[in-house]
């Protein structure tokens, strides 16, 4: 994990000087003309949950509106976000629950299987991400990556001088009473840049 | 004509949190440059700038009889630190061209007055700075917009000002 995380210099998308141009671009603050639109680095969190799909939708309605067909056909003004999945590494032992056990050691069959498993999750999950992206008509660039999800989110972030970061509100530890799970808590701590954080409609919220 | 009006319907809330803090007018610029000045001028929200103004009496400790006779002119203060905040607001909206915004000043702890500002207007999204309440220098998620995470009922976007990068 620390192999990846060098310095800003390695970053995992597009080369150096285009990412320069954008951070001068942020910091200039006069209002710019209708051509040269600022664009925003958005990176949304996806994962199994049905909240994050939901923010990927709400990401994909609320800020990238003026995707209008006369507008796509000039490639320059859409959008480009980035889609993030994180893999939560595998436990290769397993212990046993009786008193006096060692731990046992998964078979490599095991292994390789769950993490055939892991794999076509990921697929699938950023295969409908993306497909909601193709839909709205933005373009989308997917990235998977394995670890803790709270921190390789935040790691990711850094790297790509990311602009904004989208997270549902509850991911996978559903605490049905809590409107805010402890992964997005986390981000919204520790992430560097600005971070959006997308309840679920009222509707859906029942408690 | 008919497409204004079906956006205009179509809008929605923003409400923007803003206290005498650099950062908090940082995250109001800063929305306002991402979220607004690309759209002009059909804008995708209606901007709310709120400001929580605290009440008198939460920003002294009470104890000493004498301290009554000062909360008038804490509150003056408070007053003044309102109205400047609202003018700052205003200088940054104007400064965007973004016009039709309504600045709302409101007493009480800033993350009711945030939470009950929300339910108010339906908006929906909520928008503060990192550090929410006045200038508390720990690098940390402030108590306001931590507990605005927690409890508004709509998206909230947490805006943290990127270090320079040297």
């Amino acid at each position: 994990m620390d192999a990846t995380t060098a310095t800003g210099t390695a970053p995992l998308a597009a080369g150096g000087p285009v990412e320069e141009s954008t951070v001068v671009g942020m910091v200039m603050q006069e209002p710019v003309a209708a051509e040269t639109k600022l664009k925003m680095k958005v990176m949304v969190a996806v994962d199994e949950s049905e909240g994050s799909f939901y923010a990927l939708r709400w990401t994909l309605d609320h800020l990238l509106r003026r995707s209008s067909p006369a507008l796509a056909a000039d490639g320059d003004e859409v959008e480009m976000i980035t889609l993030v999945h994180v893999q939560q590494p595998f436990q290769h032992y397993a212990f046993p629950a009786g008193p006096g056990g060692a731990a046992f050691y998964a078979a490599s069959s095991v292994v390789e299987s769950v993490r055939k498993a892991q794999e076509e999750n990921s697929a699938l999950i950023l295969s409908r991400a993306l497909h909601m992206c193709k839909e709205s008509m933005v373009k989308a660039e997917t990235l998977i990556l394995i670890g803790d999800p709270k921190d390789m989110i935040c790691q990711a972030t850094e790297q790509m001088h990311t602009d904004l970061l989208v997270v549902g509100s509850r991911g996978l530890g559903k605490i049905k009473r809590a409107f805010l799970g402890s992964g997005s808590d986390y981000c919204a701590h520790h992430a560097k840049c600005p971070i959006l954080i997308v309840k679920p409609p009222k509707e859906a919220s029942k408690q | 004509m008919e497409d204004t009006r079906q956006e205009r319907q179509r809008q929605e809330v923003m409400v923007v949190g803003v206290d005498e803090s650099e950062l908090s007018l940082y995250a109001l610029q800063w929305t306002l440059d991402r979220f607004f000045a690309p759209y002009a001028p059909h804008f995708p929200f209606k901007l709310i700038v709120v400001h929580a103004k605290p009440s008198p009496t939460s920003a002294i400790s009470l104890g000493d009889p004498g301290v009554i006779e000062v909360l008038p002119i804490i509150d003056a203060d408070l007053k003044k630190v309102a109205a400047w905040v609202t003018q700052k607001a205003k200088d940054i909206c104007n400064s965007r061209s973004v016009h039709d915004v309504t600045f709302q000043v409101m007493e009480g702890d800033a993350r009711n007055v945030l939470c009950d500002a929300v339910e108010k207007h339906h908006a929906s999204v909520l928008v503060v700075g990192s550090r929410g309440h006045g200038a508390i220098k720990r690098a940390v998620l402030g108590s306001v917009s931590d507990y605005c995470s927690h409890h508004a009922h709509c998206t909230v976007m947490i805006v943290k000002r990127p270090k320079i990068e040297g």
